[in-house]
């Protein structure tokens, strides 16, 4: 692979432009959102853990959904990418265990999912390609030279959203 | 004083959690040996507080496919206990019980899973009774679950279940057919239910 790979960690965004990998592993419950502009050639990942934030003194805004994404499109906008050109992905959102007789367990990945798409939708933004939900965990790339998003599934072939 | 996060544990804290894990751990591999009928020696287990990334890498890679079993706690003490199983080790128990060779999770199948599912079972109910032996405390444990999957996507369920930053894992060696395999048992309370394991305990 030519150019640099940038790794997300859980709760965490990063953002390139030009001969990058923007990459982050093993998303189980937690969602994956890619924010791509093809003119401005930048791309951004973002991973977050949770819906909302709970404790406001929480400094991290990266592990919710809400204010991680209303926080990366502010970056994003700043350093150049236009809101109105983003093709945005998402994947994640999965249910790792079933817990029969606890049906409220583990519903954490659907409500990541709803919130991130909530949230994007009153941001004015459509997602274009989404593999969420199932039982097993996906790791996420985004080819920022050509917006590419490849989706790797825990004992899966690769998908290319 | 009050314990905030796992963190927060001192050295004679984690002493008494090491003892817990001596005590479990001799429990678990008794079982499994009863299980399997294949001697087991154990190693001293170690605890470890660790965050996300220290603790994906200190396991494994963060992509390696692992099974897990996990079990929900009530009651005394409320939280998680995850049981991990790398290759090496689902192979041998399942070579005890079924007489079968694996070279991945892909070769295993449903019967495979519910195998490892009920020994990851047994060996945290051995653990939790041991535990509970020790403490008087009352834990009630729900149903398992078991799943194949990323090593990093399994231990981000404590995290978004429980909210706690940093995970807490007993790590022993088991010895089986001339072979060291690691196991790796998480023991997630709680920060409520920490604070009343410690002050059982008469540390605090």
């Amino acid at each position: 692979m030519l150019g640099k790979e940038l790794k997300v960690g859980i709760g965490d965004m990063k953002f390139a432009k030009g001969d990058t990998t923007v990459i982050t592993y093993a998303l189980g419950s937690c969602v994956g959102i890619t924010f791509y502009d093809p003119v401005a050639r930048m791309g951004a990942l973002l991973h977050v853990l949770l819906p909302t934030r709970s404790n406001p003194a929480d400094i991290n805004v990266y592990k919710y959904a809400d204010p991680g994404i209303q926080e990366t499109i502010r970056k994003l906008t700043m350093s150049g990418m236009m809101k109105s050109r983003m093709i945005v992905k998402i994947a994640g959102g999965a249910k790792m265990f079933e817990l029969s007789g606890k049906s409220d367990f583990g519903n954490i990945g659907q409500r990541n999912v709803d919130t991130v798409k909530r949230i994007l939708a009153a941001q004015g933004l459509r997602i274009s390609a989404e593999d969420t939900g199932g039982n097993f965990a996906r790791t996420m790339v985004l080819d920022v030279a050509t917006g590419t998003v490849v989706i790797r599934g825990a004992g899966r072939k690769e998908k290319i959203l | 004083m009050r314990i905030k996060s796992y963190e927060d544990m001192n050295l004679q804290d984690l002493d008494v959690m090491k003892e817990i894990g001596n005590i479990g751990t001799a429990h678990a591999a008794g079982a499994l040996s009863r299980m399997i009928q294949k001697d087991i020696r154990i190693s001293i287990p170690c605890v470890n507080v660790q965050g996300y990334d220290e603790a994906v890498s200190h396991i494994g890679d963060i992509e390696e496919l692992v099974g897990a079993t996990l079990v929900k706690m009530e009651g005394d003490v409320e939280g998680l206990m995850l049981l991990l199983f790398k290759l090496d080790f689902a192979n041998t128990v399942l070579n005890g019980l079924l007489g079968k060779e694996y070279n991945s999770f892909e070769e295993m199948g449903e019967l495979e899973y519910s195998a490892l599912l009920e020994v990851g079972n047994i060996i945290i109910c051995s653990y939790i009774n041991a535990f509970a032996q020790l403490t008087g405390m009352k834990i009630d444990l729900s149903v398992p679950g078991f799943t194949v999957n990323m090593l990093g996507g399994i231990l981000t369920v404590p995290i978004t279940e429980l909210g706690n930053d940093k995970l807490m894992f007993f790590n022993a060696d088991f010895v089986m057919d001339e072979q060291r395999l690691p196991d790796w048992l998480l023991m997630l309370p709680d920060i409520e239910s920490l604070n009343h394991i410690m002050a059982r305990l008469g540390v605090l």
